[in-house]
């Protein structure tokens, strides 16, 4: 179980990264609205996955992004951050009864309320945090690209959870 | 002792934590200030793979475009090449009577017209492209094998287009004229007065034109060239024409607003530009005192 799960989460960053680079890049908004979709590998991690483990994989995968984005570092700050964030996003929302042992970040069975709240944290730290590392000053145009890619990564982390992690696999 | 491990233990995670921000940020700065020693880019050899692979799908949804703009290209380099032909023709030194005029030594004559050969161009295609980051950049099929270096400058058929930041063996990156950092020097063709060229984010259309001072007459429409003033691009390479002019009260400069000759988001092929007296001439400014700028 542990390795299919493994091997899911391989193919799973390879999946993102290559929708990040192949098509989100040449998908933005009105110039204000990104889609960065690859962060969606970090949030489907199983709940209790090993913290520094999380870390590495967050820088692993900013960096990736980066190399072909040619932002070297700032994705990977920023993936490293929301890695950092993760676990302590998840002990604030914690059900009333727990977690369950082999429970991964899944709209079906966390439900809509705690799915959207932990999403909606995440990615906007993270798009804040690449936006500003970009410019490194403040503007309050920053503010409405924020807002905007927010929305935006996050509709699609929404669908892609409806589209490909059905019901029953969440029940397995 | 163990005490300390005990510590650095319970707190591994964000030990960790902080160690790869550092990394991070460490990877940031170096990547903005140092130019050409990033190893990891785009111009990277498995990278440029990649991206070449993507755009050998995409390229064919605008070779329509691709060959208006050569077609194009082809007709002005005719225009001009007829232009020196019909000189040729009226020109008739060549057969004036020898006997009573000195026949000129027409490799000497020419090289007084046009002087030495200065620029080669090498033609690169973009495999890779942005226009609508902060900083943006375009990854070139071309490296090192085809003669480009670090430094050089990049324009296209109609215009600049940027600076060659990297290179490896079959690829380089190229800073954009849209990046945040990136300065040109420019000059307004009509009265040869100095600016600076940059771009400020938003529309990937528009660039400022800076340090042009109020006293100049200036019009919409008034083209903007490179100046020559330094080796990376030849003097008089189309930038732009002012799309409008503004004088603010607090400074001592117009607010000039550039429409830029290229578009960005449709380069297909570009040049890059090599100056063949470039180490000539920086070592020479460098012996004067005078600092390489950006």
């Amino acid at each position: 179980m542990n390795s299919i799960a493994g091997i899911r989460h391989i193919v799973q960053f390879i999946l993102f990264v290559a929708l990040q680079i192949l098509l989100l890049d040449n998908l933005v908004l009105f110039s204000t609205g990104f889609c960065f979709i690859y962060i969606a590998f970090l949030l489907f991690l199983p709940i209790h996955i090993n913290r520094v483990l999380l870390l590495f994989l967050g820088f692993i995968v900013g960096f990736t992004v980066d190399v072909f984005y040619d932002t070297m570092g700032i994705h990977a700050a920023a993936s490293v951050l929301l890695a950092f964030l993760r676990p302590h996003v998840l002990n604030l929302l914690t059900p009333r009864d727990g977690y369950d042992t082999n429970d991964s970040a899944n709209l079906h069975t966390m439900g809509w309320s705690w799915f959207l709240t932990y999403a909606a944290i995440l990615i906007t730290v993270h798009h804040a945090a690449v936006f500003f590392l970009e410019i490194i000053s403040f503007e309050w145009y920053t503010l409405v690209k924020i807002l905007l890619s927010t929305l935006f990564t996050g509709v699609v982390v929404v669908i892609i959870q409806l589209l490909f992690f059905s019901v029953k696999r969440a029940k397995r | 002792m163990r005490n300390l491990f005990a510590f650095i233990y319970r707190f591994r995670a964000f030990l960790v934590f902080v160690l790869l921000e550092a990394l991070c940020v460490y990877l940031i700065v170096q990547y903005n200030t140092y130019q050409g020693a990033a190893f990891f880019n785009s111009a990277n050899r498995y990278v440029g793979r990649v991206l070449e692979f993507q755009s050998g799908v995409t390229d064919y949804f605008n070779l329509a475009t691709v060959n208006n703009t050569l077609a194009r290209e082809n007709a002005l380099l005719r225009q001009e090449l007829l232009t020196y032909r019909q000189a040729g023709i009226t020109d008739s030194t060549s057969r004036l009577d020898t006997t009573l005029v000195v026949p000129v030594d027409t490799t000497i004559v020419d090289s007084l017209r046009t002087g030495p050969q200065t620029f080669n161009l090498h033609a690169g295609r973009v495999i890779n492209n942005s226009v609508r980051r902060t900083n943006n950049y375009l990854t070139l099929s071309i490296g090192t094998k085809d003669g480009v270096e670090p430094g050089m400058g990049v324009i296209a058929s109609n215009g600049v287009v940027g600076r060659v930041k990297t290179v490896s063996d079959n690829y380089s990156t190229v800073t954009s004229l849209l990046h945040s950092q990136m300065l040109i020097s420019a000059k307004i063709k009509k009265n040869n007065t100095m600016g600076t060229i940059k771009w400020q984010g938003g529309d990937y259309r528009t660039a400022i034109l800076d340090y042009v001072p109020l006293h100049v007459k200036l019009a919409k429409g008034d083209t903007i060239v490179t100046s020559g003033f330094n080796t990376v691009f030849p003097e008089g390479i189309m930038v732009g024409t002012i799309s409008s002019v503004a004088k603010e009260a607090d400074k001592s400069f117009y607010t000039i607003k550039v429409k830029l000759a290229v578009d960005f988001a449709q380069l297909s092929y570009v040049y890059v530009v090599e100056n063949l007296q470039k180490a000539e001439r920086d070592t020479l400014e460098y012996k004067a005192g005078i600092l390489p700028n950006e």
